[in-house]
């Protein structure tokens, strides 16, 4: 898939994820959940680390856009958290432009940890200039 | 078990500001080094008629309106071995520092997977700004039994 407006593949590298980007983060958004934040709560959990907040991830996918195409440029964004990040990990968003309607692109998303695993799959609707 | 009664369930809305300070906080917890969201000058000049909210910035105001903890404490359900299983958005107008949004939530959908050791909960946000809908979200949150039995 190619265009003259949109990129073909869009990426941004965010990590490795520290306790203090975390706890940021935690305040910033609000998201206070222990499990991000506290290695025992997370190991009670079943998690031999503190787990990076969804919101984040989709925060820095969304940063793969802006940094593009500029602030207001997404429609719509849609994230499955099909793996958990965790403390420490460096995270790698990618997007592929999958087709261009009228003045609008749709990328299909994924992001994995720099291991391979997978965090998150998805989709995302972006215009070439921002939402009026 | 969460109480399937709480299918529809619609929270009170509130009223916030954007202000500038929680969206610097956002900016500098996310890594967005833009100077668009919190300078004024630099916004104007990228065509915006203010400093614009970064694209997932709702979800902090939505946390302070009632977020997942507040939520799943009204179902009687422990935060604890909450996860996020997907979250999407629809952008429907544009947000800058200095608006205000209305905050509304509906729990949409309560279900159980794996013979109830998963359950799902989805809950759908409304985001108005005045009279005009700025903004629609869906949040599913998973609760494994196994870390918090019944």
């Amino acid at each position: 898939m190619s265009s003259d407006k949109f990129p073909p593949r869009l990426a941004l590298d965010w990590g490795p994820v520290s306790a203090v980007d975390l706890a940021l983060f935690a305040a910033a958004s609000g998201d206070h959940n222990p499990l991000h934040l506290d290695a025992e709560v997370a190991r009670d959990a079943g998690f031999d680390r503190p787990i990076v907040h969804g919101m984040l991830t989709m925060a820095c996918t969304a940063r793969a856009f802006t940094a593009a195409l500029g602030a207001g440029s997404v429609r719509s964004l849609e994230a499955r958290f099909v793996g958990v990040a965790k403390l420490g990990d460096t995270i790698r968003v990618e997007a592929t432009l999958e087709a261009v309607e009228a003045d609008l692109a749709r990328y299909s998303i994924a992001a994995r940890a720099a291991d391979g695993r997978d965090l998150v799959t998805g989709s995302a609707r972006v215009g070439a200039s921002p939402l009026r | 078990m969460i109480d399937r009664a709480l299918i529809g369930h619609v929270t009170t809305p509130t009223t916030l500001r954007i202000d500038a300070w929680r969206v610097k906080l956002f900016c500098q917890a996310t890594g967005e080094r833009d100077a668009v969201y919190w300078d004024e000058a630099a916004a104007c000049a990228a065509g915006h008629r203010a400093c614009p909210v970064p694209t997932t910035f709702l979800k902090a105001l939505e946390n302070e309106h009632l977020g997942a903890a507040a939520l799943l404490a009204l179902m009687g359900a422990p935060i604890r071995g909450v996860l996020h299983a997907g979250q999407s958005f629809e952008f429907l107008a544009p947000l800058h520092v200095g608006d205000t949004v209305e905050i509304c939530r509906r729990v949409a959908d309560i279900y159980d997977k794996k013979n109830g050791a998963l359950t799902f909960v989805v809950v759908d946000t409304d985001y108005r700004s005045g009279e005009r809908a700025v903004a629609t979200s869906r949040q599913t949150m998973v609760l494994r039994s196994e870390v918090d039995p019944a």
